[in-house]
């Protein structure tokens, strides 16, 4: 663990910004490892993200090759349940007609439960193995970094005005903006207010997804570093037992936060994209 | 969770449909700000608003499911 090869206190503090900070590529601060221009990536994040979503593209296409019509194996059962799930999840939220939505659905509730999955890999371990091939900063859960959050909140979001001008028109969603919460005598107050409103949905999105799992991630840094900078020696047979029981407690925990995280941001997208899709109720 | 209908789950994002309400009300005051190069007007102003907003609605949501 890099935490016991400082044993001073200041150490503690380095580990977990160490750990907080991603891969930058591009226009960095080669110091601080931030972004400084438009042209800034987070290579980890891009990475990571990548390579869940080309894992659940091959196994789909693996599974699909091999389906079987009666009594399915395992694996496929599993899959199955998984999308039965979903698609009743949309059959009871959505109100309209749209081949898009359970598949979207389908996609985020996947995709981000498997990104957020990568949180319950051991914080050390891939950072340590990217360590030893000359990789100084490595975090390893794509939705702990807001630039995954925010990009998949904004496409909804984009999805969402789509939609909006598609179903109601462009009139239609402009008459939305003038009269909606206080009716037509109060049209300025309404245009903030709506706007305002539009707004709130994919920020909310975003910082959701990103707050809960950047929360999570930092207490498992904070349980390894029981271990780490506080035992020296002996005390290290003292405190592994302890850290050991929070971690597995905190796991099962966090198994349950990924799940609903993943879930919320699935319901409310398909929520506000249903909400694209009907018409002006009053 | 496959048991809970569906409108019920709209709660879960209740919170943070409150708050940011209140940061986009902020946001777009600044930026209305910066535009007219008004500060600080638009920001206070427009946050009281994210802020009743968020309130109303809220409001509106959990009186709508009671």
């Amino acid at each position: 663990m890099s935490a016991s090869e400082t044993s001073s206190g200041g150490g503690t503090v380095e580990y977990i910004q160490h750990h907080l900070t991603n891969l930058c590529g591009g226009q960095c601060d080669p110091e601080t490892h931030v972004g400084t221009g438009f042209w800034a990536l987070h290579m980890d994040t891009v990475f990571f993200s990548v390579v869940i979503a080309v894992l659940i593209v091959t196994v789909s296409m693996r599974l699909g090759k091999r389906l079987t019509p009666g009594v399915p194996g395992g694996f496929q059962n599993f899959v199955e349940s998984i999308i039965d799930f979903v698609s009743t999840q949309v059959k009871d939220t959505f109100p309209g007609h749209n081949p898009l939505i359970a598949p979207l659905a389908l996609t985020i509730f996947v995709w981000v439960w498997l990104m957020n999955f990568m949180d319950l890999i051991p914080v050390d371990l891939l950072p340590q193995i990217a360590h030893w091939f000359g990789i100084e900063h490595l975090k390893v859960v794509p939705t702990t970094d807001l630039s995954t959050t925010f990009a998949m909140s904004l496409t909804v979001f984009a999805l969402i005005v789509y939609y909006n001008i598609k179903v109601k028109g462009v009139v239609g969603y402009l008459k939305v903006f003038l009269f909606h919460p206080f009716g037509k005598f109060l049209v300025p107050v309404n245009i903030v207010m709506t706007l305002i409103e539009e707004l709130a949905k994919p920020l909310s999105l975003g910082l959701r997804l990103f707050g809960n799992l950047f929360a999570g991630e930092l207490v498992f840094l904070l349980i390894a570093l029981i271990g780490g900078t506080l035992a020296v020696g002996l005390g290290a047979l003292f405190w592994l037992p302890l850290q050991v029981i929070l971690d597995l407690g905190w796991l099962i925990f966090h198994l349950l936060i990924i799940t609903l995280q993943a879930f919320i941001f699935m319901v409310l997208t398909i929520v506000y994209l249903g909400m694209a899709h009907v018409e002006e109720e009053h | 969770m496959a048991n809970i209908p569906a409108e019920k789950l709209v709660f879960i994002g209740v919170g943070t449909m409150l708050t940011s309400m209140i940061i986009s009300g902020f946001l777009l005051g600044y930026f209305t700000d910066m535009w007219l190069d008004t500060r600080p007007f638009f920001m206070l102003v427009f946050g009281c608003l994210g802020m009743i907003g968020g309130f109303l609605k809220v409001y509106r949501l959990l009186s709508r499911a009671s």
